[in-house]
């Protein structure tokens, strides 16, 4: 696919802008910028994935910058569920930055999204365009910021601060008050700079889906029902469901490993999350 | 004049036996020389023996001397030939008269004539028995290893003013009683950690019974600081006893490499070994231009504990492919090819990635994807597919695991202390040995796919068990068989007779997980 050149409207100004998929006009009309730490934790994951699946169920392309940590899991995770995403370069549109993001790149194309950057295609990544770029990902989003895990002196912030500038929006999600990465959402919420949300449905202004419960799943038995419960507080793993339920270790393994072929649970570094 | 006497060199696990031929020349120049490929400390046995027969009121006689050890092309080390080559130039003077019956000399001299303790006495005796050789005359600290042997004499020797007096009718020396191999010792006290120490983790400690009890391979990954060194060391005092052909068979290796303390006989308890990942390839595999066993043959019938999986160079763990798939290791060499037996029960510890921290739900990770992918690619496919048991040992969150103890009476009272779980580990093996019995394997994780069609009795409910993971996870037809071979030890471990669908259903905890 061939690197084109277009003037793209950038908060209040037009940029010249390299760009490579399909510009079709809609593309920015409803869509928001995703920011957030590059060393993610496995909540920030999960933040992730529930504010992409109902972005993506409501039509919202999501911006990120293509960054590993949060920037690569809000595209992948955009991609995996068919959704529109577009990737802001810190360098050229020739030069895949972070390299173990090859195969992304191609996903984001396929999935009629945009890959963009005000570099000439074969500039080379510095960090001073890094904090550049960030202006490109918060002047493109509609909706506003949303940022996912900041630190307290992260790269986040300042596309925040950008967002602010050009009088968008900013979200930010709470996290736990004891993560370091965590901080800089909290206190972007503590400030009153951003709003505060828990749901995509907060930004979308839209009543959100009502969630699945428990009423949906059948022919469990008693041990299999009581782990579902439990699983539906937080995700655990099997040493401590076995200190909830009061069972021995060997009759949980079992029952999980059941429940895992049967799909009602997945495991992940340890802990099993209920299927979604 | 020319006397000769017999002892021998250790080629791998084989002893040979070697003619040492001593002339003591009446006329020439005087000197003392060795000849048949010896190696530097054969040669400094020279000075040795010289001050040892001196020490013990012999003249040494001031006239030249020719060793040759014979046959005269095998290379030749260590310092075993100190007693035969006194004895024969005592012999060539004529102070000495060797027996009439074929016997070994073998040992080590002090420079003041006493005998030291020299390792290999276990294979010398071996060989003495095979090729009908009565006496052994060895150092008294390294006799015991002998003793297990039947049919041979075996004397133990404190210096050499003594046997001197033996050997010519003199004195007594008092041959040594056979011991009968009976129950090995069980005793665990010298153990570092009991699994009663170790706080939670509970599903981690389960899987390290199941690995114990089958002697299956373990994995275990988790962030600093979650018992995963701990666990592995706590391991060391659940493992049952050896029986008595496994502990014939490590007291070889371990009577080669001079691992038998001075005045031990056989090795009764289950090797326990830890490697650190600095270790070389030859230290860990075996090997050298003279082949000597490794860590994974020093750990054979035991356990091998490698910490820190990943830090090893590739190349080390990429070797231990072959002898984790074999049982055995063989090193070849120019000068000839040894094979060492290595079967043993690798466990295994990393870390999720450089800092330890991936994917944990608090801390963030300070790695790169790079840096990441670089650190999980050095555990290859086909070395993690000889795993049979992969757990994670999440870090322990004391607050949840203690919990208020109004409420945990039960689950709290009955931590199992490592002399229960040790029990449950006899009684499966117990019932592994019944199955396997004279087939030279022990342990249901040595099976091969044949001996499970013939050993493993799987019901119709388990079996549709097993083809629906097979299905839903993508198995290969490998793990597919490990993971019958695991259900077939929580199946002894439960006593049972067939392995049915709860049996399989927790081994299928324990199989590779891809990490997302």
């Amino acid at each position: 696919m061939k690197i084109l050149r277009s003037k793209i409207k950038i908060g209040r100004t037009l940029k010249n802008i390299y760009y490579r998929g399909d510009l079709e006009k809609g593309i920015f009309k409803k869509s928001i910028a995703i920011v957030g730490s590059r060393r993610m934790t496995r909540y920030g994951k999960d933040v992730v994935d529930k504010f992409v699946s109902e972005f993506v169920t409501n039509g919202v392309t999501t911006i990120s910058g293509f960054m590993y940590g949060v920037d690569t899991e809000v595209h992948q995770k955009t991609v995996d569920y068919g959704g529109r995403t577009v990737a802001v370069f810190g360098c050229g549109l020739d030069v895949i930055y972070p390299p173990e993001n090859e195969k992304l790149y191609g996903q984001i194309l396929e999935n009629k999204g945009l890959v963009v950057s005000e570099y000439e295609p074969s500039a080379k990544p510095h960090l001073w365009k890094f904090p550049q770029r960030n202006k490109i990902v918060a002047g493109l989003a509609s909706l506003g910021v949303l940022v996912i895990e900041a630190g307290e002196k992260s790269g986040s912030l300042i596309t925040a601060n950008l967002a602010k500038k050009m009088g968008k929006k900013i979200y930010a999600v709470p996290g736990s008050i004891t993560s370091s990465v965590s901080v800089g959402c909290n206190n972007l919420i503590k400030s009153g700079e951003a709003i505060m949300v828990t749901s995509a449905s907060d930004i979308l202004k839209i009543k959100s889906t009502v969630h699945s419960s428990l009423s949906t799943v059948h022919n469990l038995s008693i041990m299999e029902n009581s782990i579902y419960k439990i699983l539906q507080l937080e995700p655990m793993g099997i040493d401590e469901i076995a200190a909830k339920i009061e069972s021995s270790i060997v009759e949980i393994g079992s029952t999980l490993s059941v429940m895992s072929l049967k799909g009602f649970i997945t495991e992940s570094g340890g802990k099993y999350y209920l299927s979604k | 004049m020319l006397t000769k006497v017999l002892s021998a060199a250790h080629f791998g696990l084989e002893a040979t036996p070697i003619e040492v031929e001593v002339n003591v020349f009446k006329k020439g120049f005087p000197g003392f020389s060795i000849i048949g490929l010896p190696n530097k400390s054969i040669e400094e046995a020279k000075e040795r023996v010289k001050t040892a027969l001196i020490n013990s009121g012999i003249d040494f006689p001031n006239l030249k001397i020719i060793v040759n050890l014979a046959p005269a092309d095998i290379p030749k080390e260590g310092s075993l030939y100190d007693l035969p080559i006194a004895i024969g130039i005592l012999a060539s003077m004529e102070l000495v008269k060797i027996p009439e019956e074929k016997s070994f000399f073998y040992g080590e001299l002090s420079l003041d004539g006493g005998l030291r303790h020299t390792k290999g006495v276990f294979l010398l005796a071996l060989a003495a028995k095979s090729l009908g050789i009565k006496n052994l005359f060895v150092p008294k600290d390294s006799a015991n290893e002998a003793s297990v042997i039947t049919g041979i004499n075996v004397y133990p020797v404190t210096s050499l003013s003594e046997l001197i007096g033996f050997l010519n009718g003199v004195s007594e020396i008092k041959k040594l009683n056979h011991t009968v191999h009976h129950s090995l010792s069980t005793d665990y006290e010298t153990v570092e950690f009991d699994f009663s120490e170790i706080i939670g983790q509970e599903s981690a400690k389960r899987a390290m019974t199941i690995a114990a009890a089958g002697g299956h391979n373990i994995f275990m990954m988790g962030p600093p600081g979650a018992g995963k060194t701990m666990l592995a060391r706590a391991t060391a005092g659940i493992l049952p006893p050896l029986n008595e052909e496994e502990s014939l068979e490590v007291t070889k290796i371990y009577s080669l490499t001079g691992n038998i303390p001075p005045g031990e006989g056989l090795i009764t308890q289950r090797p326990f070994r830890t490697a650190h990942h600095t270790t070389s390839r030859i230290g860990l595999i075996g090997g050298g231009s003279d082949p000597h066993p490794g860590e994974i043959s020093l750990s054979h019938n035991g356990v091998l504990f490698l910490d820190e999986f990943p830090e090893f160079p590739r190349s080390t763990l990429e070797a231990l492919r072959q002898p984790l798939e074999d049982g055995r290791v063989s090193i070849i060499r120019i000068a000839g090819s040894v094979t060492f037996p290595a079967s043993f029960m690798l466990i295994a510890a990393a870390n999720p990635c450089p800092c330890g921290y991936l994917g944990d739900p608090k801390k963030e990770c300070k790695c790169t994807p790079r840096m990441v992918m670089k650190y999980q690619a050095k555990l290859s496919g086909p070395l993690m597919d000889r795993i049979d048991l992969h757990i994670n040992v999440p870090a322990v969150d004391i607050e949840k695991l203690i919990a208020d103890p109004t409420s945990h009476k039960a689950s709290r009272g009955v931590v199992a202390n490592s002399r229960q779980i040790r029990e449950e580990v006899i009684n499966a093996r117990k019932i592994q040995n019944k199955r396997f019995k004279g087939l030279k394997i022990y342990t249901n994780a040595n099976m091969k796919n044949k001996h499970i069609g013939k050993f493993c009795d799987i019901d119709k409910e388990s079996l549709l068990l097993l083809k629906q993971a097979v299905n839903t996870y993508n198995l290969s037809a490998r793990t597919y068989f490990r993971l019958i071979k695991v259900s077939q030890t929580i199946c002894d471990l439960a006593g049972e007779k067939r392995i049915l669908p709860n049996h399989v259903a927790e081994a299928l905890q324990y199989r590779i997980r891809t990490n997302d």
